[in-house]
């Protein structure tokens, strides 16, 4: 008997891990689905609506970053929100640019949809708020069921599709920069 | 047979999660060493010796050895360094005819374990760093050290802003910013020049030489050990970003981490943007929020806070 409780107590955490593994991704704080064991890099290079991310990353030498130990919560901006807001960021001119693009797209640890929403649900003003390695906030709120996310400067998205989560964090998808750029000068 | 417990848990976890790290369990949440608050008394970094000397390199190896898995609960608290002279003369790169008004004293916050060791951590310049003069290659010009063809930029900027002025530009900020070859310019409203600054991408880019007049904080190889980086590189931490540079070229040769530089200190409050539950996955069975622990990742460390207070009651490392 008393083997039989040790045994219970010993496999617990496995029956956790694997019910969230089996779940939608979107359960209570702190938990997480299983990671998968590749690196928040990797994953940004295996998701073709990630390209022009990829590319980003490449100029901005932040590669090593995103393939080593972190954690980092990478918020993603598809291809169509680059295209629509900052579609030169690509351009070998532009590395610094994209890195400080970047840097606002990216907080320290592993942040669950879960926990961006238990988080929201929690606090009294309905929003929650993260800092970015950009040193700037990102603020995340509730339409509906939708988590949207803001940054300093008015930018405004919609978390996507399904996150994944990696071996050294969480990659996001968004549909729209957490940047608002400002219109091109006008020609002289 | 209760003993067989923790052992086939953590065997059990170690299978299940390839990629987690298992803590010590006499460190952590329930374990036995929890940490004493209080002020222990900051160590000066500079007297103590705690920059890359010997000492710091033993404490890496004596982590390292046997691939012996560790969480340490760091008590409090903290001392300040005048960092910048400290390093540059380790690193042998303070050159005599460097302008002494861009030899800013950087400051640390430098923790200690129970057992003395050194935790360090970095503080992120409100003005990034930004080097007061002329950048390095520019004429100077009666002009006031404005780069080729600034001067026509700016007056240009009064038509139009640049379209990515947003990213260089903090909230409040009526600074105005043009990126030019590697380094940020920071001008005043009137347009007149303030300082420059390298930035990631740019002048810190990979196989650039550092530049020389840019302050930076040295590593500790707590961040080495935690991000895994290779020894035979010295790491330097500027304006948010940690750099590996070649000790003997001076050259950047990665960029190896990103970090808020967000000052964490036990029995000051959680800052501003840590609302939402971030500790890695290797770590959430440990450090689970509860009624009466709030957990959160930044920079390498996991900090306890109360939740009630929102104060940071322990700064614990996590390392491998």
């Amino acid at each position: 008997m008393m083997m039989r409780s040790t045994m219970r107590r010993a496999l617990a955490p496995l029956a956790l891990m694997l019910l969230a593994a089996c779940g939608d991704g979107v359960g209570k704080a702190g938990e997480a689905a299983a990671p998968s064991n590749r690196t928040i890099a990797a994953t940004l290079k295996d998701d073709r609506s990630f390209a022009m991310l990829e590319r980003v990353l490449d100029n901005a030498a932040l590669g090593d970053v995103l393939a080593g130990k972190g954690p980092y919560t990478v918020f993603a901006p598809s291809d169509a929100a680059f295209a629509a807001a900052a579609g030169d960021l690509g351009d070998e001119a532009m590395k610094a640019q994209g890195a400080a693009m970047l840097r606002a797209h990216i907080v320290p640890g592993a942040l669950t949809r879960a926990d961006i929403v238990a988080a929201i649900e929690r606090n009294g003003s309905g929003a929650a708020e993260m800092r970015t390695m950009a040193n700037s906030l990102l603020t995340f709120t509730k339409e509906g069921d939708a988590v949207i996310v803001s940054g300093d400067n008015g930018a405004r998205a919609r978390l996507t599709a399904a996150e994944t989560v990696a071996s050294n964090g969480v990659v996001q998808p968004v549909d729209a920069l957490l940047v608002r750029t400002t219109a091109a000068p006008a020609a002289d | 047979m209760y003993k067989l417990a923790p052992i086939t848990t953590a065997l059990v976890l170690a299978l299940a999660a390839p990629t987690v790290v298992l803590a010590d369990p006499g460190n952590g949440k329930g374990g036995d060493d929890r940490q004493e608050r209080g002020n222990r008394g900051g160590d000066d970094d500079r007297g103590g010796g705690q920059g890359r000397g010997a000492g710091r390199d033993d404490d890496r190896r004596a982590d390292r050895a046997g691939g012996r898995t560790e969480t340490r609960i760091v008590e409090a608290v903290r001392g300040r360094s005048s960092e910048r002279g400290d390093d540059a003369r380790r690193s042998g790169d303070r050159r005599p005819d460097a302008p002494r008004d861009v030899r800013r004293a950087l400051e640390r916050q430098v923790l200690q374990t129970r057992d003395g060791r050194p935790v360090v951590y970095f503080n992120r310049d409100d003005d990034r760093g930004l080097i007061a003069g002329c950048p390095p290659g520019l004429a100077k010009k009666d002009n006031g050290c404005l780069p080729p063809g600034q001067a026509r930029r700016i007056a240009a900027a009064a038509a139009g802003a640049d379209r990515y002025e947003s990213l260089w530009r903090r909230t409040g900020d009526e600074s105005r910013y043009r990126y030019e070859d590697g380094y940020l310019y920071r001008m005043n409203p009137q347009g007149s020049l303030l300082g420059y600054l390298p930035v990631l991408g740019g002048a810190l880019s990979p196989g650039a030489a550092w530049p020389s007049q840019y302050a930076y904080q040295p590593a500790p190889d707590y961040y080495s050990s935690y991000f895994g980086l290779p020894q035979n590189q010295d790491y330097r931490y500027a304006d948010g970003a940690l750099y590996g540079v070649d000790p003997k070229t001076q050259m950047i040769s990665q960029v190896a981490a990103l970090l808020t530089g967000q000052n964490l200190s036990v029995g000051q409050p959680l800052p501003e943007g840590y609302d939402i539950y971030n500790v890695p996955t290797a770590y959430r069975e440990r450090y689970a929020d509860s009624a009466d622990a709030l957990y959160r990742y930044n920079d390498g460390y996991v900090y306890q806070a109360d939740p009630r207070t929102q104060l940071v009651t322990a700064v614990i490392q996590l390392l491998t």
